[in-house]
C-alpha cells in the first residue's frame, strides 16, 4: 500500500468534522436497489445510479480510492437501516461499469505504487483497491494546471507534497490528494508537455512550463 | 327455408343441441341451392351431427352459417364429380305441409330404409303378424342358421333376461337362438320405440282422433279409401309399398309384409293419417303423389341444397350421413335410454307378465336396503347385458355412461376426495363424449390441419365454457401442461389428445381468430390466456396492486418507508392474489420485469418483486440526465472554489 497519505477506510472519512452527513438518494433506501436486476434496461438504470451514488459519496468525503472489501461494510454499500447491502461482486460489478465510464480504475495486485499507467488496462478482476475518478485526471491536471496559471508560477518548481499538502494549495480542490491520482494528473501534463517531473521516490518535484 | 341459420359457440363452431353428436366434419365446401351456388357460402366447414347438417363460413361466421335439421331431409343424392365438377351431395328437404304418407311412400322407393323401425303401439294392436304373437315392442331377430325374422317373444325383457330365460326357438327351423342375439334385438328397437311414442304424442290431435272416434283397425283404412275415394282410384297399382326387408311390393292396405311378415306401418304412421285427412281437404293429393315422384329431383324442389366437396371426404360424409338418417337421432332427443324405460314399466306396472319378481313394498330401513338391492341388480342387468357384445354396447351407451358416471361419484363421496373441482370435470365429461373431436370425425385430404384447426376449436369451447369456467378459475390463465391435463382428464380417458397434437392445435388459435391466445413465456413455458388479456393488462392489474401496498401497513414492521415504496411480492402472493397457478404468478411476474414494470430483490426471504423504483426505463434519456447534473455540479463548484466567474 502507499506509504502516503489517503485511503483510509471511508468510515473515519464520513465521520470527519467537515463534512455534514451525506444526503443519500431515494434509491439508497429502496430494497430492490441493493440487488442485480435481470432486466437489462432497469440494470442499466442501477448501474448508473449506483455509480452516481458512489461518486457522489466519494465527493462528499474526498474519497480517491477504496478499497472494495472494506467499503463492503461501509454504509455507501450497506444501508444498515433497511438492513440490505450491495454484495461484493456486485460491487465490483458497479465499479467495473465506471472505470468504463472513465470514473473508476482499478489498481492491480502488484503495482499498488506508482507505474500508474499500467493500470489503465484494468485488471478488473484482480484488484482491491480502486481509484474513483469523481473527477477525472484530465479534470484534474485542469484544476492543477489553473492553478499555477492563477499564482504565477509557470517555470517554477513546486514538490508534488507542496501540491497537496503546502499552504498556498490550501481552499484548492487538489489539496489533500491522493498522491498517486495526482501522478496520473500530473503524467497528463508531463505528456502535453505542459510540466515535466523529476526527483526520487519521495520527493517528485515538478516543473511546469 | 330450408337453411336455417344457426348460433355458433365461441370458438365458432356451431353449438349443439342436447344429445347431438358430431358425426364428421369436412372444410373447403361449398353450397348450392338448386342448381345455384349461394354466393356467401363458397368457402367453409361442414360439420355433420346426428341432427344436422351445419355449414360454418370460413370468412363469415356469424353472418352465413347455415343449418339444416336432418329431420327435415327428405332424401339425398351422391354425385361423384366429374372432371372439373366437384363431388357433391345433394339434399333434398320434405315437402312442407305435404303428407308423410306420401313420404313414406317415397321414401320407401327412395334411398331410406324406414320400414325397420317398428310401428307404434296402437297401430299393431289392429293389426295380428301372421306369425307370433302380438308384441308390444315389434322387435325381430335374424335367425342366424335360416336367416328367417322372428319376433322377439313379448314377454322378453332385457333387463331382467338372463341365460335362464326360455327363448322360443326359429319359427322356421326350430333352432333356439341365443341371448345376445335376441337380447340385442330386444335393445335396439326398445332404444327406438320411446321415440315413437314421443312421435304420437307430438302429433296430440291424430292420436287423439285415433282413440276417441276411429278404432285403429279402420282407421288406415279408412283413410286409404277416403283418399282414394277423393282422389282417384289408379294410384293405388303405383303406391304399393315396398317392403323393406324383402322388397316385396305390398297391396297398400296391408299393414305387413305378404311376403315375409314384417311390419310396413312405419312409426309415423298416426301424423300421416293427419296429414293424408289434411290433403283431403286441400289438395288432390293422389295426383300430387304420382307427380311428385317424379317431379322431386326437379323445379319443384329449387330448395334443394347441394354440398360441394371441394376438398375430398364426401364419401365418408355420404357414409355418415346415411347412417346417421338411418338412425335418426333426432327422435331419440328426450326419450329415456331403453332399458330404464322397460325398467320403469316393471316398476309401475307389477302385475305384467314380464316381471316374475313381485315386489313387496317394505318400508324403512329394510325398504331402502330392498331399493338398493333392486338397483344394484338392475346395474348389473345393465352392465352384463351392455358389455355382451359390441352392438348391445352401442345401444345401451348412454345408459352406461349414466352409470358410469354414476358410480364415479359414489367412488369420489366414498374417498372423501376433496380435489372436487378436477372430478366434477370429470363427471361432466360424458357430456361431452359426443363433442369431441376426434381424428377419424374429420376427413379429407387436408385431414391433418383440419384435425388441428377442430381441435383448437374444441378446446376454445373448453376452455371458455362459462358452466365449466375453466379460465376464470384459473384467474384467466392457465399453463398449457394443466390445460392439456385437464383437457384428457375431461375426456373421460378416451380419444386423449398427444401432447405434440395439443400444442399444435394451440398454436392454431391466433390464426383461426378464436377468443383465446397461446402465449409463451421467455422461459419456454407456454400459458392459455384469454384473448383480450394483453400484457399491458396484466401489468397493470399488479402495478395496482402493488400500489395498494402502499396504503395498507405491511404485516409485520419493515425497515424501510412502505408508504414510499410499498413492499416487495413474491411469486406465491401473486398467486394468491390473482388466483394464478404458481407457475403462472412466476412467469407474469418475470413479464411485468422484463417490461420494465417491476423490480427484483433477492434476499433472504426469496425472490421479491417491487413496483420498479430504479430506474426509468430509458436508459439513455437517463444518461444524458445524469450528465446534465454531474455538469451542474462540477460548474457549482468551480463557482465555489472561485476558479470560475
Amino acid at each position: 500500500m502507499a506509504t502516503t497519505t489517503t485511503s483510509p477506510p471511508p468510515q473515519p472519512q464520513s465521520s470527519s468534522p467537515s463534512s455534514p452527513s451525506f444526503p443519500f438518494p431515494r434509491e439508497y433506501f429502496f430494497p430492490a436497489f441493493f440487488t442485480r436486476q435481470t432486466n437489462i434496461t432497469i440494470h442499466h438504470a442501477q448501474l448508473t445510479k449506483w455509480s452516481a451514488l458512489i461518486l457522489a459519496y466519494a465527493r462528499h468525503h474526498r474519497l480517491f480510492r477504496i478499497t472494495i472489501s472494506a467499503a463492503a461494510e461501509s454504509d455507501l454499500f450497506y444501508n444498515r437501516g433497511i438492513d440490505r447491502r450491495l454484495s461484493p461482486p456486485d460491487i465490483r460489478e458497479v465499479l467495473d461499469f465506471m472505470r468504463k465510464d472513465g470514473r473508476a480504475e482499478f489498481l492491480r495486485p502488484g503495482e499498488s505504487n506508482g507505474a500508474a499507467d499500467a493500470s489503465s488496462s484494468a485488471a478488473a478482476a484482480g484488484g482491491d483497491v480502486v481509484f474513483l475518478y469523481w473527477r477525472k485526471p484530465e479534470e484534474w491536471a485542469a484544476l492543477v494546471e489553473a492553478f499555477v496559471e492563477e499564482t504565477a508560477q509557470k517555470g517554477s518548481v513546486l514538490t508534488v507534497y507542496e501540491l497537496t499538502e503546502g499552504e498556498n494549495t490550501r481552499g484548492t480542490e487538489f489539496h489533500g490528494m491522493d498522491n498517486q491520482v495526482l501522478m496520473k494528473a500530473l503524467n497528463i501534463l508531463v505528456k502535453r508537455g505542459k510540466a515535466q517531473i523529476f526527483g526520487s521516490e519521495d520527493s517528485l518535484g515538478v516543473k511546469f512550463f | 327455408m330450408f337453411l336455417k341459420h344457426i348460433d355458433l359457440t365461441t370458438a365458432l363452431r356451431p353449438s349443439y343441441l342436447p344429445d347431438e353428436v358430431l358425426l364428421f366434419v369436412q372444410d373447403n365446401v361449398g353450397l348450392y341451392e338448386g342448381k345455384f351456388k349461394l354466393p356467401n357460402q363458397q368457402n367453409g366447414q361442414v360439420y355433420l351431427t346426428s341432427h344436422r347438417i351445419c355449414y360454418v363460413d370460413k370468412d363469415e361466421p356469424r353472418k352465413y352459417s347455415a343449418a339444416l335439421n336432418l329431420k327435415e331431409v327428405d332424401r339425398y343424392e351422391f354425385y361423384a364429380g366429374f372432371l372439373k365438377s366437384s363431388a357433391k351431395i345433394t339434399i333434398v328437404p320434405k315437402p312442407l305441409k305435404r303428407s308423410t304418407l306420401h313420404n313414406r311412400v317415397v321414401s320407401n322407393t327412395g334411398v331410406n330404409s324406414r320400414g325397420s323401425t317398428p310401428s307404434p303401439a296402437p297401430s299393431d294392436n289392429a293389426y295380428t303378424p301372421p306369425s307370433g304373437p302380438p308384441s308390444m315392442t315389434a322387435a325381430t331377430w335374424v335367425c342366424t342358421i335360416c336367416s328367417f325374422s322372428n319376433p322377439v317373444p313379448s314377454n322378453f325383457d332385457p333387463t331382467t333376461a338372463n341365460a335362464h330365460t326360455p327363448l322360443p326357438p326359429c319359427l322356421a327351423c326350430g333352432i333356439k337362438p341365443t341371448l345376445s342375439q335376441v337380447l340385442k334385438a330386444a335393445i335396439s328397437t326398445a332404444s327406438n320405440r320411446p321415440a315413437a311414442t314421443t312421435n304420437t304424442s307430438q302429433s296430440g290431435i291424430s292420436s287423439q282422433e285415433i282413440s276417441s272416434t276411429i278404432t285403429p283397425q279402420s282407421s288406415d283404412l279408412l283413410t286409404f279409401d277416403t283418399r282414394t275415394g277423393s282422389g282417384q282410384g289408379k294410384p293405388d297399382a303405383t303406391v304399393s309399398f315396398h317392403c323393406p326387408r324383402c322388397t316385396f311390393s305390398n297391396h297398400p292396405s296391408l299393414l305387413s309384409c305378404e311376403m315375409c311378415g314384417a311390419p310396413l306401418l312405419s312409426q309415423n304412421i298416426p301424423s300421416s293419417i293427419s296429414s293424408s285427412e289434411y290433403i283431403r281437404t286441400q289438395s288432390p293429393g293422389p295426383v300430387k303423389d304420382s307427380n311428385s315422384k317424379t317431379s322431386q329431383g326437379g323445379t319443384d324442389f329449387a330448395e334443394s341444397v347441394k354440398i360441394s366437396f371441394r376438398g375430398g371426404g364426401e364419401k365418408i360424409f355420404y357414409e355418415r350421413l346415411k347412417s346417421a338418417m338411418t338412425q335418426r337421432k333426432w327422435l331419440l332427443q328426450d326419450a329415456p335410454p331403453a332399458p330404464k324405460s322397460n325398467r320403469a314399466m316393471d316398476d309401475s306396472s307389477p302385475g305384467s307378465p314380464s316381471t316374475p319378481v313381485q315386489k313387496t313394498k317394505t318400508a324403512g330401513i329394510a325398504g331402502l336396503e330392498q331399493l338398493g338391492l333392486n338397483m344394484r341388480k338392475n346395474n348389473e342387468i345393465l352392465i352384463g347385458s351392455a358389455f355382451e357384445d359390441l352392438e348391445a354396447l352401442m345401444a345401451s351407451a348412454k345408459e352406461v355412461v349414466a352409470l358410469a358416471e354414476r358410480f364415479a361419484q359414489q367412488v369420489n363421496g366414498a374417498s372423501g376426495d376433496v380435489t372436487s373441482k378436477d372430478n366434477s370435470i370429470l363427471a361432466e365429461s360424458a357430456h361431452q363424449l359426443g363433442l369431441i373431436t376426434t381424428k377419424d370425425i374429420v376427413g379429407g385430404g387436408s385431414s391433418e390441419s383440419l384435425y388441428f384447426s377442430e381441435l383448437a376449436r374444441n378446446l376454445a369451447e373448453f376452455l371458455t365454457d362459462d358452466s365449466r369456467g375453466v379460465l376464470k378459475r384459473a384467474g384467466g390463465i392457465l399453463t398449457l401442461v394443466e390445460l392439456w391435463a385437464m383437457f384428457n382428464r375431461a375426456r373421460g380417458g378416451v380419444e386423449l389428445v398427444s401432447p405434440m397434437d395439443f400444442e399444435k392445435a394451440a398454436q392454431m388459435w391466433e390464426g383461426l381468430k378464436l377468443p383465446v391466445r397461446l402465449r409463451k413465456f421467455r422461459s419456454g413455458v407456454m400459458v392459455v390466456q384469454a384473448r383480450d388479456r394483453t400484457d399491458d393488462a396484466t401489468i397493470k392489474s399488479i402495478l395496482a396492486w402493488l400500489q395498494d401496498l402502499h396504503e395498507f401497513p405491511p404485516d409485520r414492521d419493515v425497515a424501510w418507508d412502505w408508504r414510499e415504496f410499498g413492499r416487495g411480492v413474491t411469486a406465491q402472493e401473486a398467486a394468491e392474489r390473482f388466483g394464478w397457478s404458481l407457475g403462472v404468478a412466476e412467469e407474469e411476474l418475470l413479464m411485468a420485469e422484463e417490461h420494465g414494470a417491476l423490480c427484483r430483490e433477492e434476499g433472504l426471504e426469496g425472490l421479491k418483486f417491487w413496483k420498479n423504483y430504479i430506474g426509468s426505463t430509458d436508459p439513455a434519456l437517463l444518461q444524458k440526465k445524469e450528465a446534465q447534473e454531474q455538469a451542474d455540479a462540477l460548474i457549482q463548484r468551480l463557482k465555489e472554489t472561485g476558479l470560475i466567474g
